[in-house]
């Protein structure tokens, strides 16, 4: 793809998504999945192998997976300004809202906007997942692995890295 | 005990680069759950923080948009040094583990054409789609007795994935209607 004005494109919308990302980065990601399937910029697959290489990695991997897209759409330029606009709004907010934290403190009206705000944000959490387990589908076996991880999730304590490592390595053994 | 806590962080000046380690560290152990190397490193190694400032902190940054762990990164650095302690504990969180994701990550990207590594990868993301669907199932069992709540979640996850709208349209659509909600039920609680 390689240009730069879709790189401009890409990385001013991430900064607007980034912005309103209430609930973290991956209420976004049906909103991102839209532009870039819109757009042509990246096939289903590779948006799903993007998501599932950020996801073993540590750190921040909202931010890695942006930077996939951005290197696939504009190269090296390409993945340092999705990265910028991924976390750099987010920062400068944080930032003046931390500054303002003590004004609002103990108000009751703030306890009424968290709880009006919160519902959409975790509708927003789990659409996330239900695209990106839709991107990534090759059938029903997937789906499968999918709803297994959500119930090992919910059910037990096992560390998330073990229920990833699993669904690799299933993946790996040619089940999926 | 929160007394020596506030008096160690207000007296000693912390270093900038112990915010950039610290943080760095925060990013690398962060596998899967990064809140709770957060807290470990935040509260309990480095006592930058008291329990219940942590606490606090995390309810500012979960009413802001972004990722959460970034927001204690700024909070933290931006209280202990200004601007610069945040920007300091910020690229800690984010330039070695972003460059190092990339490289490793871009080397398995470019050969992920290959069949074995594809269904590795394939295999990896429904189950960390799942890890996410059940983070957002986690998140709603508080509010699973306020109907209003149940209904804009439903809303929310329809107007993504099946309206296909932008993420901007459903957020100032549902938005104000939600907050009406919550705050005809607490005037009904009261």
């Amino acid at each position: 793809m390689n240009s730069p004005s879709a790189s401009v494109a890409l990385a001013a919308h991430l900064a607007v998504l980034s912005s309103i990302s209430f609930g973290g980065f991956p209420s976004v990601l049906p909103d991102v999945h839209n532009l870039v399937a819109a757009n042509g910029w990246v096939t289903d697959r590779e948006f799903a192998n993007y998501f599932a290489v950020s996801q073993v990695m540590p750190g921040p991997n909202m931010i890695l997976m942006m930077s996939f897209i951005g290197l696939k759409v504009g190269g090296m330029p390409g993945a340092i300004a999705s990265a910028l606009a991924t976390f750099g709004p987010p920062c400068v907010i944080y930032f003046i809202a931390y500054r303002l934290w003590d004004r609002f403190r103990d108000m009751p009206w703030q306890r009424i906007v968290r709880r009006g705000l919160a519902p959409l944000t975790i509708g927003l959490v789990i659409a996330g997942g239900y695209v990106m387990a839709r991107a990534g589908d090759v059938g029903w076996q997937s789906a499968v692995v999918t709803s297994g991880a959500v119930a090992l999730m919910l059910r037990t304590r096992v560390n998330p890295l073990w229920i990833l490592s699993a669904g690799g390595a299933l993946g790996g053994l040619g089940f999926l | 005990m929160s007394e020596t806590v506030k008096a160690r962080s207000s007296n000693e000046q912390v270093t900038l680069g112990a915010l950039f380690i610290g943080f760095l560290k925060v990013s690398l152990c962060g596998f899967g759950g990064g809140l709770v190397w957060a807290r470990r490193v935040v509260v309990e190694q480095q006592q930058w923080m008291d329990e219940q400032e942590f606490a606090e902190t995390l309810t500012l940054c979960q009413f802001m948009p972004g990722p959460n762990i970034v927001g204690i990164t700024v909070c933290a650095g931006s209280k202990l040094r200004g601007p610069i302690g945040a920007i300091s504990a910020v690229a800690g969180f984010i330039v070695i583990p972003w460059t190092v994701g990339l490289s490793l990550g871009g080397l398995y990207l470019r050969y992920a054409h290959i069949a074995v590594l594809q269904n590795i990868l394939g295999g990896l993301s429904a189950a960390a789609a799942g890890l996410m669907i059940a983070t957002g199932i986690r998140l709603l069992m508080p509010h699973r007795g306020r109907r209003t709540a149940l209904l804009f979640a439903a809303l929310a996850f329809t107007g993504m994935v099946f309206v296909k709208l932008p993420l901007l349209v459903v957020l100032l659509g549902l938005a104000p209607l939600s907050i009406a909600g919550a705050g005809i039920e607490s005037a009904r609680a009261r």
